[in-house]
C-alpha cells in the first residue's frame, strides 16, 4: 500500500471533520438547545478515518453507542446528521432515531447502536450477505473493549471465523467501559490475546495514529477482501471527552496526567506536522482546511435549527412497511 | 553481594501486524506471565532471592511476583510510564540504577534493542517471545531463570559464561542517536505506520551485525549470500535495488520474499556507512526513525552491546562444579 | 384426472407442509437461505427440513454454531443488505439467548432508521407443549413477541397454514416469527403442491355457530374443535375463530363474531397470566361491550412453568374437556 498525498490529506479531513461536528454537537448539547444524549468520538478519530479510507459504501460498518464519528468518517453529511441529533423530519432517519441510532444505509453504515456489543451479530450478517451475493465488500464493526465482554461478540466473532466471513472486527480500546477502568472489566488487557480463540488472526494498531491504523486496517480490508476470512484488530485509543457529552457526570474516574498524556498523542496535530514535514500542506492550508470544515458546519446547523419537527401525527409510520 | 535479577516482559511484543502480513505466532499475555513465573522458580532454585521488576502496564511480572511474595524479595522499579518503547528504556535506566546483577528479558528484538538503548552493557538472558527472534534465543524460562540465578547468587561469574554482542550506533543528523542490535536497515516511506517490514521493495540499505543463513528477518538476506556470524568483528552492509540479484529469503515468519540485492560488503568495526533521507530508518524490525530529504544518517558497527549469557554454558558449569548436589 | 383436481386432493402431515413451505420459498428467492442449529445434515432436530440441504446445498441451507444471538444478528445484518433470511430457532424457548437481537434490533431497526431499510427476516420456531420436553422445550411465548412493534407473529395450526405461513413471512418485507407447533408435526390435513401465502393479519372462522364464540390460538385450535362437538349435543352452536395471526391480528373478525354470539372464550397453551387471551378479551370489552351477555372468559395454562411428567403435564395443558367445561360455565350450564 503506498501513502499517497491524497491518502494523507483524506485521513487529515475525515479526522478534522469528526473533531469539528462533535466539539459543536457537544456545545449544543450543553447549552440546553439538543435534546437526548450525546456520546463524542473525540480522541478516537484516527480509528474511524484509517479504516474507512479503505471503504465504499458499498462496504458496511455497524457503530456503537459513540457513532457520530463513524458515520461522518463514512462520509455523511452534517445537514442530516445535525437534523438528526435536533430531532428533525430533515434527519437522517426523520428524528426517530437521534444519536445513538443515527444511520445511513444507502452509504453502508448500519447504524450507531444503543445495546452495546450489537453491532458484531450485525456486521457478521452484512459479511455473509457479500460473500453470499459474490461481492468482494467487507463489513467492519466497530465496538469497544466493554463490548467484548457481551456473549454477543463471541457469537458473532465465531461465527465469522468458521464461515470465513468478510468481516473486519475493529476494537476501539480506550481503556474504560464507561467509568470502569479496563483492569476492573476484563483479566486481560490485550483484546487481540482473544483472536487465537476464535482462529483469526489478532493485530494491534496504535490509534492514536491515523496512518499506523490506516497501514493495519488495509491490510486486514485487502485479505477479507480476497476471502481469507476476518481479523480482529486492536486500536489502542482514548476519548478526550467523557462518556456521555464533553464534561460528563462528574465522576472522578481517571486521572488528568492520564488525559494530558493522550492529549500529547492527539492524532490531528500528530498528522498535521507529517503534512508540514512532508510539503503536502503548509501550516495556512491545513488552516484553511479547518475553516472551511467549521463553515460547512455553521451552515449545517443553521439548516438544522430551521428543519421543521416531525409532525406527531406520523408516531406510528415506519413501524412495519406497508408497500 | 550481587545486585537483583531484573525481569522484564513486554506485553506489546508478539502482536504486530506480522500476524496478519506474515504467519507469525501470536504471544498472549498469560503465557508470559507464565514464563515469568518459570524463570522465579528456576532463579530462585539456582539461590537468587531479590528479584526487580518493571511493572508493564499488563501486570504481567507483577502477577508472577504476587504468587511469590512470601519466598522472595520483589522491588517495583519506578517509571514514568508512557505504554510505549519508551518505558523499556526507562526500565533499563532504572534497573541500572539500582544495581541489577543480570536482567531477563521477555520480548523480541524489539524489547532487547529498546533495553539496551537505556543500558547497552546489560547483563543479559534474553527469552524469546516476539516475532522475528535472532537476538533472544529459544530457550525454557526454567532454565533461563536458573543461569541467571546463578549469576545472580554469586555462583558463577558473568564474564566466564558470556558474551559481548555487537550493536549498531546510529548517528542522525540534527537529532538524537539511535541504536541496533542486529539490523539497521534504510527504507522507502515517510511514516513509521505498523512498524513492521514486510515488503522488500521498500529496502534500500542494510547494516548488519549478523548475517545468519539459519534466522528469519532482514538478518537471513545476508545470511543466506554472505553470513556473518556474532563472533566475528565485521559486519555487512548490503544495497538494495530493482536491478539486483534475487535472493528468495525468510524476511518474516512464514514469509518468503525475492529479494533484489546489487551488492554485500563486509565492513570493519569503526568503519562509518552513511544513508541519506528521505526514508524511515527501521531497526531490528520495526520503523522507528524518518528522515527527511537530504537528511544523513552515520551507522557504525561495534561490540559495545550487551553482554549475553550462554545458559548452556552456566548449568553446565555449575554442574562440574557441583553446585547442585546436596547432602 | 386433472392437475388441479390431483393439487385439491393432496394430504400432506405438517412436518412436510413445513418442509415443502421452505423448499418453495428458497426457489422463489434466489437470496432466501435457511440457517440454523443443525438444519443442514441433519435437516433439524425435528426433521422439518429433510432433504433441503441435499437439494440446496450448504451455501442455502447452513449449519450454524448453537449461537442464536448470532443467528438473529445474521438475519438482520444479511436482510438489510439485499437477502431474505430465514432463521430457525429450534425451540422458541430459546429466544431468551437472542431476546436483545429480537426486540432491539431485528424488530426496532426500521423504525430507528426513519423507515429507511426494510428487514425481509423469516424466524421459524418450534413452540407448544404435550410431549414431555419440560420447562425449558415446551413453553408458548408469543406474547413476549407480540409486545414488540416492529415484529408480526404467526401461530399456524394447520399443514395447509404452517406452509402457507412460511411462504407469507418470506414474501414480507417485515420481520415475522412463525411459530410452528412441535405436537401438531403428525397431523394431517389438505396442502396444495403449488406454491401459496396464507393473508397475514387476516383470521380464520374454522366452525360457524350463532350462540358462542371460541378464539382459539395454534394447537388449541383443535381441542376447540373437538369442544364444539361435545357442546353441540348440549345444543351450544359454537363458533370457532383461529386467529392465525396475533400481531397483527384480525380484531375486526373476532368482533364480528362476538355480535353475533354474544359470548366469548379464548383459549391458549400459554400461561394465562399476561398471556395474549388478556389482550384478546380487552379489546372485546372494549369494542363489543353492549353486545356481550356475560364476561369474556379465558382458558391457559396455570401459572408455573411446564411440567416433565405425563400426568402432571397433561394437568398443566388446556384440552377440549376443560374448555367445554369453561364455556359451560360461561353460560351458566354445570
Amino acid at each position: 500500500m503506498e501513502l499517497t498525498k491524497d491518502i494523507l490529506l483524506d485521513l487529515h479531513r475525515r479526522m478534522v471533520r469528526i473533531r469539528h461536528f462533535e466539539d459543536e454537537a457537544g456545545k449544543l448539547s450543553e447549552s440546553g438547545q439538543m435534546p437526548g444524549a450525546l456520546h463524542l468520538y473525540v480522541g478516537e478519530e484516527a480509528v474511524a478515518a484509517g479504516v474507512m479510507v479503505h471503504l465504499s459504501d458499498e462496504d458496511q460498518i455497524t457503530s456503537t453507542h459513540r457513532g457520530h464519528g463513524h458515520l461522518v468518517a463514512k462520509g455523511g453529511d452534517f445537514k442530516q446528521m445535525y437534523a438528526e441529533l435536533y430531532g428533525r423530519s430533515t434527519g437522517y432517519n426523520k428524528g426517530k432515531g437521534g444519536s445513538m441510532h443515527i444511520a445511513n444505509v444507502d452509504a453502508g453504515m448500519l447504524g450507531a447502536n444503543g445495546i452495546v456489543a450489537a453491532g458484531p451479530p450485525i456486521a457478521v450478517g452484512a459479511g455473509f450477505s457479500n460473500k453470499y451475493r459474490g461481492t468482494k465488500n467487507v463489513a467492519v464493526p466497530f465496538f469497544g473493549d466493554g463490548a467484548t465482554n457481551e456473549g454477543s461478540f463471541h457469537e458473532a466473532a465465531n461465527m465469522a471465523a468458521v464461515w470465513k466471513l468478510p468481516v473486519v472486527f475493529v476494537c476501539e480500546n480506550n481503556g474504560y467501559g464507561e467509568f470502569t477502568p479496563q483492569a476492573e472489566h476484563q483479566a486481560i488487557k490485550d483484546i487481540t490475546d482473544r483472536a487465537a480463540g476464535y482462529g483469526m488472526p489478532g493485530i494491534q494498531a496504535d490509534g492514536m495514529d491515523a496512518i499506523a491504523v490506516w497501514e493495519a486496517a488495509g491490510e486486514a480490508i485487502e485479505r477479507a477482501r480476497n476471502g481469507e476470512g476476518p481479523t480482529l484488530l486492536e486500536c489502542k485509543t482514548y476519548r478526550y471527552y467523557d462518556h456521555v457529552g464533553r464534561s460528563g457526570i462528574g465522576l472522578e474516574y481517571r486521572s488528568d496526567e492520564e488525559l494530558d498524556e493522550y492529549r500529547k498523542e492527539d492524532p490531528i496535530p500528530k498528522i498535521e506536522k507529517h503534512l508540514i514535514d512532508n510539503n503536502v500542506l503548509t501550516a495556512d492550508e491545513i488552516q484553511a482546511v479547518h475553516d472551511g470544515i467549521l463553515a460547512e458546519i455553521a451552515e449545517a446547523i443553521k439548516f438544522a435549527e430551521n428543519s421543521p419537527l416531525p409532525d406527531p401525527s406520523t408516531v406510528t409510520e415506519d413501524v412495519y412497511y406497508t408497500g | 553481594m550481587p545486585g537483583p535479577v531484573g525481569i522484564v516482559a513486554n506485553p506489546a511484543s508478539g502482536k504486530d501486524i506480522r500476524r496478519l502480513v506474515a504467519r507469525a505466532s501470536v504471544f498472549d499475555n498469560q503465557e508470559k506471565s507464565a514464563i515469568v513465573r518459570r524463570v522465579l522458580v528456576g532463579a530462585m532454585a539456582a539461590g537468587a532471592r531479590d528479584f526487580a521488576y518493571l511493572p508493564d502496564t499488563h501486570n504481567i511480572a507483577a502477577e508472577a511476583a504476587h504468587e511469590f511474595k512470601d519466598k522472595a524479595n520483589f522491588t517495583e522499579v519506578q517509571i514514568t510510564r508512557t505504554a510505549s518503547t519508551m518505558d523499556t528504556v526507562y526500565a533499563a535506566q532504572a534497573m541500572f540504577d539500582i544495581g541489577c546483577s543480570i536482567v531477563l528479558t521477555l520480548g523480541g528484538d524489539g524489547t532487547n534493542r529498546a533495553f539496551a538503548k537505556g543500558w547497552q552493557n546489560v547483563p543479559l538472558v534474553p527469552i524469546s517471545t516476539g516475532t522475528n527472534n535472532v537476538f533472544p534465543g529459544l530457550v525454557e524460562g526454567t532454565v533461563a531463570g536458573a543461569a541467571a540465578g546463578l549469576i545472580a547468587a554469586g555462583k558463577i561469574e558473568l564474564a566466564s559464561v558470556s558474551n559481548q554482542v555487537k550493536a549498531t550506533t546510529i548517528e542522525i543528523e540534527n537529532e538524537e542517536d539511535d541504536l541496533a542490535l542486529v539490523d539497521a536497515v534504510l527504507v522507502e516511506g515517510g511514516f513509521v505506520g505498523a512498524r513492521a517490514i514486510w515488503s522488500s521493495e521498500q529496502l534500500k540499505t542494510a547494516v548488519l551485525t549478523r548475517a545468519e543463513a539459519s534466522a528469519v528477518g532482514l538478518t537471513a538476506i545476508g545470511g543466506l549470500i554472505n553470513p556473518i556470524t556474532q563472533s566475528d568483528d565485521t559486519a555487512l552492509v548490503i544495497q538494495f535495488g530493482p536491478d539486483g540479484e534475487l535472493i528468495n529469503a525468510p524476511i518474516a515468519p512464514g514469509l518468503y520474499e525475492p529479494v533484489p540485492v546489487i551488492s554485500t560488503d563486509v565492513i570493519e568495526f569503526g568503519e562509518t556507512v552513511t544513508v541519506e533521507g528521505p526514508g524511515v530508518l527501521a531497526f531490528d524490525g520495526e520503523r522507528e526513525r524518518v528522515l527527511r530529504k537530504g537528511q544523513t544518517a552515520k551507522l557504525q558497527v561495534n561490540r559495545n552491546g550487551p553482554h549475553v549469557v550462554d545458559v548452556h554454558a552456566t548449568l553446565t558449569k555449575a554442574a562440574h562444579l557441583g553446585l547442585f548436589l546436596t547432602k | 384426472m386433472t392437475a388441479e383436481a390431483t393439487t385439491e386432493a393432496r394430504q400432506l402431515p405438517y412436518i412436510l407442509a413445513i418442509t415443502e413451505g421452505v423448499r418453495q420459498s428458497l426457489q422463489e428467492y434466489d437470496t432466501s437461505f435457511l440457517a440454523g442449529e443443525d438444519v443442514g445434515l441433519a435437516g433439524s432436530v425435528f426433521r422439518i427440513y429433510k432433504g433441503l440441504y441435499a437439494e440446496f446445498g450448504p451455501e442455502r441451507v447452513i449449519d450454524s454454531p448453537i449461537s442464536e444471538a448470532g443467528l438473529i444478528g445474521l438475519g438482520v445484518g444479511a436482510g438489510a443488505t439485499g437477502l431474505r433470511p430465514m432463521i430457525d430457532i429450534m425451540f422458541s424457548d430459546f429466544i431468551g439467548e437472542c431476546m436483545d437481537e429480537i426486540a432491539n434490533q431485528l424488530a426496532k431497526t426500521r423504525y430507528m432508521f426513519g423507515g429507511k431499510t426494510t428487514l425481509p427476516v423469516t424466524v421459524l420456531t418450534m413452540g407448544g407443549g404435550g410431549i414431555n420436553l419440560a420447562a425449558q422445550h415446551s413453553q408458548s411465548l408469543e406474547a413476549w413477541l407480540c409486545h414488540i412493534p416492529g415484529l408480526k407473529v404467526m401461530m399456524p395450526a394447520t399443514p395447509h397454514d404452517v406452509k402457507g405461513a412460511i411462504i407469507a413471512a418470506n414474501r414480507d418485507e417485515n420481520p415475522v416469527f412463525v411459530i410452528m407447533n412441535k405436537a401438531s408435526l403428525g397431523i394431517t390435513g389438505e396442502v396444495p403442491e403449488e406454491p401459496y401465502a396464507v393473508n397475514i393479519g387476516e383470521a380464520i372462522v374454522r366452525r360457524e355457530g350463532s350462540n358462542f364464540t371460541i378464539v382459539a390460538i395454534g394447537r388449541m385450535m383443535h381441542e376447540a374443535m373437538t369442544a364444539a362437538e361435545i357442546l353441540e349435543k348440549d345444543g351450544i352452536d359454537v363458533e370457532v375463530i383461529d386467529p392465525l395471526t396475533l400481531q397483527p391480528l384480525d380484531t375486526e373478525t373476532i368482533l364480528t363474531s362476538v355480535r353475533k354470539t354474544h359470548r366469548a372464550l379464548v383459549v391458549h397453551e400459554a400461561v394465562r397470566f399476561g398471556g395474549i387471551g388478556a389482550e384478546i378479551a380487552a379489546q372485546i370489552q372494549e369494542n363489543a361491550f353492549d353486545d356481550l351477555d356475560a364476561p369474556v372468559g379465558r382458558i391457559g395454562a396455570p401459572f408455573s412453568p411446564v411440567p416433565f411428567s405425563p400426568p402432571l403435564e397433561q394437568a398443566y395443558l388446556p384440552n377440549a374437556q376443560k374448555i367445554a367445561d369453561g364455556v359451560k360455565d360461561l353460560i351458566g350450564l354445570d
